[in-house]
């Protein structure tokens, strides 16, 4: 393993030097049990639904039936009149009352997004008003008494038609259906797609999905109206640094605002921020001036929550030589947003982010439209958008493989990138900072036996079995900058500035030297930050990494905090925690040298403590010199404060800025992953079943931390992208009403659907984090729905089927081979 | 009515039922037996389907019914829902109703007034709707012990394990000097209730059963059968009307493909010619 050069260029933000890895890792790189364990598996967790406070209060929301009506009114008086309800806000009062809530689309003034709807419903599900009640029994039945009338407007459902409509309108403030379009061109595409020997074209169809984490999204508001001060428990992921959106919305000094996080079941992006649920709760709190729980229940979630996926229509063409090597790629995407922008197009930036995979592809064109239409505003779900980019490109690899008569391993073995191109920039401009590609694709073959799988294949088809084998060489951005969402508004009139997406601890050592570390983003949502903020305290300090106590410091006086998303916390904490050692360690350092009367160059860290060189009777434990910190001012250097303490904000590790005309979209998410999944499918042809007999997944995210845990990573990522591949579908009818609900029909694979997937692993580090750590949060979803459509083409060869739709349910399945029957 | 709960309890949970008196028939003694009378095997209402799919008389009496319930949702569900109850709720693509059609099942339906019995053909009258007034319980449900050369076989697709299938077929088949004498299937999810393949059934009655009869039997496992609707499928599977179930085109043909692969496991089981 080597490390690659930092590149030249002049960034916005870099972490301080990346520390060499140490010499012996203690703990990077073990498995460990979660630190969380204890609590989590016997039932202590406390998840925001266990929390109930004193005189506490409950909110459910009343939702549009209509997917696109005018609100003439809403007649709440029976509601308030019920048994124990307390308050009942309709929309038109809360938007008296209320800020909009953050919106980081474009122009949110043209299309104002509200906690509940204020003028017209925009979808079915909307929520139109809030009822809080003693009981949330009593909450729901009022529910029901709330009259409100409606004028039907035409809804507005088929994205490709909305964007030609300029008389039915989602949001009239806009003029149009479409809230952002853009193509970007990145380098010679004319020149390339001129020259190519050949064009491969294909248009491709991404489903709407949602993630679904155990426990939905939920908050519970407590206002002091004695202080002026809300606290908001909540269980979204989004921390310290957007809290002030919050207080923007709900009319409060930010200082006053303490957003505290709980665990969670899982967030998958669907808890990233959660706006709606913190303002609800918190409002209906300020207005009763008792504390307010609001809980989404499961179709809360589903019709309303902020997790809905991509919803994409790609044409998508690549142009390449006769032997197979690549030259350039276009992308023509329209993406069916639903009735609010919330993120901006910031799902097609994450997208750009890795635009021609792992691939040498010289130049890109993108195009996006962004559309609005009458269905729940998409959110934030595993892959952000580049679950979508790396499935129609591995479709399009997959399809020039087939047109020019290649292995699809062969074709794809040709045009990654080498490993002596890192850090390499792709055209539009990010930059990966290392890999070695090649390795996980043979450690991959070999995992999977691809040779003997594909004599076992020709056997099986002999008998007449259709049997597919299918491969994805994906990559995964991890680490993001922010660039992603605002590089798409380059207003000239707006000076440009950007953040670098902080993330900061806190580490106190104690009297007698026991560790303390302060996190300001989410505790455990599935990924266990706990545990990899002990085992990154633990390898500094050389303790057990479940003697480390990890808070949780909520927004209110907080360093910033980003959160997880975008595969970055694990990095960031590194980053942060390695800091924060360092300048406690350097304090130690002196303290020791102080102490001992040795200069500071003849000591060193050895197993917990500082020690001469050469003199292991003499030294100093970190207890030793916490004690002298605390307690014996006379011992410390002239100067030196008393105690042992430190913060530490670690920013972004690499982001440059987008050029002005942004041909060039600069450096956002530079810790690139790199993956192949190998998977064996067999597909009845009578009934479109899928049945997945083997599966191979080899990833490269860097220095490994806990492999038992990002094993888990890959697993559960997995799981959902075989949903994605071939179960999951959010449907709409022709009159934009919701067709799935449940789980009943919204069909999330089982432990019995999902197969073992055989792990490896190859670490090729990053040359400009902590330890070499990368992201690698959003694997397994990034890269299995290409593997396993690869296969059930594969498996259907014979009949000419190609998968250009996902889901691939088995009744679609079943279809295509109808049509290129008849 | 509440047996297990199968079925009312999400409805209720979703708001979708709200009734105003609820009947739990759990405490009532002596209604979950699962016993032999004769040659039948008599399941009284309250028993479980984790009884029957457990009990090794089921297995070996009418094994249809065994497999049909090792089907059925999941194993926590199958500890509560009861195998009458099932039947009484007369959904259209469930395994049990389409058992007992094929089984030729009779039920015994108690009110304050009396007893009376039907034939499984005759009690299920729609989605959701049977013969059974809003007064009557079904007490008990009687199938025919599998005799001699008998084989049977229950066989499904569903989207995901657990769900209730797109299309199942419920074969039992008796077999003598390599003939078919005697055959029953029944399909699901492909009608307003669950319907018996007449036309499948006519054609490997007295044949020999060889490959290509049993392919033909397949074929006209739906050919009585109107098409249906979207919308209208979807209401004979949930009380909700805008499930994306799949269409009918699609289910008639995993229905063909269900019954030829019941109908061949059913002919091995019987031990007649293939």
């Amino acid at each position: 393993m080597t490390q690659t050069d930092i590149p030249t260029d002049v960034p916005v933000a870099t972490a301080p030097a990346p520390m060499a890895p140490h010499k012996d890792l203690k703990w990077i790189g073990r498995s460990v049990k979660r630190v969380e364990d204890p609590k989590l598996l016997r039932g202590l967790g406390r998840y925001i639904d266990d929390v109930v406070l004193p005189g506490m209060l409950h909110a459910v929301v009343l939702r549009s039936p209509h997917a696109h009506a005018r609100i003439v009114s809403v007649d709440a008086e029976r509601a308030r009149n019920a048994p124990g309800v307390v308050a009942v806000l309709t929309g038109p009062e809360a938007a008296a009352r209320f800020a909009p809530l953050p919106d980081s689309g474009p122009a949110p003034d043209k299309h104002v997004w509200r906690v509940l709807a204020a003028d017209k419903v925009r979808y079915v599900g909307e929520g139109v008003a809030v009822v809080v009640a003693e009981t949330r029994y009593q909450a729901e039945d009022a529910r029901t008494l709330i009259d409100v009338t409606y004028d039907l407007l035409d809804p507005i459902v088929d994205p490709l038609e909305a964007a030609e409509n300029t008389d039915d309108l989602v949001h009239e403030a806009l003029g149009t259906n479409v809230a952002y379009e853009r193509t970007f061109t990145f380098g010679e595409v004319a020149h390339d797609f001129a020259t190519a020997d050949v064009v491969v074209r294909d248009r491709l169809r991404w489903g709407r999905q949602t993630a679904h984490p155990l426990d939905t999204t939920a908050a519970i508001g407590d206002y002091d109206p004695g202080t002026g001060e809300m606290v908001v428990h909540t269980n979204s992921i989004s921390m310290t640094w957007l809290a002030f959106g919050a207080a923007v919305a709900l009319g409060i000094p930010s200082n006053k605002l303490d957003l505290r996080p709980y665990i969670s079941g899982g967030s998958f992006g669907s808890k990233q921020f959660c706006w709606r649920s913190t303002v609800t709760a918190a409002m209906m709190s300020k207005i009763t001036g008792r504390p307010v729980k609001y809980v989404e229940d499961r179709l809360d979630h589903q019709l309303n929550g902020d997790q809905h996926g991509s919803d994409r229509y790609y044409d998508v063409e690549l142009a390449l030589m006769r032997d197979g090597t690549f030259r350039s790629l276009k992308i023509d995407c329209v993406d069916d947003y639903g009735a609010y922008i919330q993120f901006g197009v910031g799902s097609h930036g994450n997208a750009l982010a890795q635009v021609t995979g792992p691939y040498r592809i010289t130049s890109t064109e993108y195009r996006v439209r962004a559309v609005l239409t009458n269905k729940t505003q998409q959110g934030a779900y595993r892959g952000f958008g580049a679950d979508a980019g790396n499935w129609a490109l591995e479709r399009i690899v997959d399809k020039a493989a087939a047109e020019l008569g290649m292995d699809p391993v062969d074709i794809r073995r040709r045009n990654l990138i080498p490993p002596d191109a890192f850090p390499y920039h792709i055209p539009s401009g990010n930059m990966y900072d290392s890999g070695n590609y090649e390795p996980v694709l043979d450690h991959a073959l070999e995992r999977f036996g691809y040779a003997g799988w594909r004599e076992k294949q020709a056997l099986m088809r002999a008998e007449g079995r259709k049997v597919g084998i299918g491969i994805v060489t994906a990559n995964e951005r991890s680490v993001y900058g922010a660039t992603e969402f605002w590089f798409w508004f380059d207003d000239k009139d707006v000076p440009v500035k950007t953040t670098s997406t902080p993330e900061g601890v806190s580490l106190t050592v104690d009297t007698v030297g026991n560790l303390t570390v302060t996190l300001y983003s989410t505790p455990f949502w599935g990924n266990s930050s706990d545990t990899v903020a002990a085992m990154l305290v633990a390898e500094e300090f050389d303790v057990d990494p479940a003697d480390v106590t990890v808070v949780h410091h909520g927004t209110k006086g907080g360093l910033p905090a980003a959160g997880p998303g975008g595969s970055r916390l694990t990095v960031m904490l590194a980053g942060a925690v390695t800091g924060a050692a360092k300048k406690i360690k350097d304090k130690l350092l002196r303290i020791a040298a102080h102490d001992m009367e040795v200069d500071e160059a003849d000591l060193e860290w050895v197993d917990g403590g500082y020690q001469v060189r050469g003199a292991e009777d003499a030294r100093r434990s970190t207890a030793d010199l916490a004690m002298l910190a605390y307690l014996v001012k006379t011992a410390l250097p002239a100067g030196e404060e008393s105690g042992l303490a430190a913060n530490f904000v670690y920013d972004h590790p690499h982001l440059t800025m987008p050029k002005p005309d942004r041909s060039d979209l600069g450096s956002f998410y530079p810790c690139v992953g790199h993956a192949c999944h190998l998977v064996a499918v067999e597909v009845d042809p009578e009934t479109g079943a899928v049945d997945i007999l083997d599966y191979v997944a080899v990833h490269d995210s860097g220095t490994l931390v806990n492999p038992r845990s990002y094993d888990g990573q890959i697993v559960g990522g997995t799981a959902q992208g075989v949903g994605t591949a071939l179960s999951e579908e959010l449907t709409y009818d022709a009159g934009g009403n919701p067709q799935v609900g449940t789980f009943w029909d919204y069909l999330i694979p089982t432990a019995l659907d999902v197969p073992e997937v055989d792990f490896g692993h190859e670490q090729t580090p990053s040359p400009i984090t902590a330890h070499g750590i990368k992201g690698g949060g959003e694997a397994g979803r990034l890269m299995a729905p290409g593997a396993l459509s690869a296969a059930i083409d594969d498996a259907l060869r014979d009949h000419g089927v190609r998968v250009t739709e996902l889901p691939a349910t088995p009744e679609r399945i079943v279809g295509w081979l109808r049509k290129e029957e008849t | 009515m509440l047996a297990g709960g199968q079925s009312l309890l999400p409805m209720l949970n979703l708001r979708l039922a709200e009734p105003a008196h609820l009947v739990d028939l759990g405490p009532i003694p002596d209604l979950g037996f699962v016993r032999r009378e004769r040659d039948r095997l008599v399941v009284g209402a309250t028993a479980r389907q984790s009884a029957v799919e457990h009990s090794a008389d089921v297995r070996a009496l009418v094994p249809l019914l065994a497999e049909a319930v090792e089907h059925v949702a999941h194993p926590p569900i199958r500890h509560r829902g009861t195998v009458v109850g099932s039947i009484a709720h007369a959904s259209a693509v469930a395994e049990l109703p389409c058992a007992a059609l094929a089984l030729d099942a009779r039920l015994t339906l108690l009110s304050a007034d009396g007893v009376r019995t039907v034939d499984a053909e005759e009690f299920f009258t729609g989605p959701f709707s049977t013969v059974a007034r809003s007064d009557e319980i079904v007490a008990q449900v009687e199938f025919p012990v599998a005799g001699p050369g008998t084989g049977q076989a229950w066989s499904e697709f569903s989207l995901r394990r657990g769900n209730f299938p797109v299309a199942g077929a419920a074969v039992s088949l008796t077999v003598a000097d390599g003939r078919i004498v005697d055959v029953s299937i029944a399909v699901c999810g492909v009608a307003d209730r669950p319907v018996r393949a007449r036309a499948a059934e006519q054609v490997l009655r007295g044949a020999v059963a060889d490959e290509e009869t049993v392919e033909r039997a397949a074929a006209a496992t739906t050919s009585g059968l109107a098409p249906r609707a979207h919308g209208d499928l979807a209401a004979h599977i949930l009380p909700v009307s805008a499930a994306p179930v799949p269409g009918w085109a699609y289910r008639a043909s995993v229905a063909r493909a269900q019954v030829r692969r019941a109908v061949t496991t059913a002919l091995t089981r019987a031990g007649g010619t293939r």
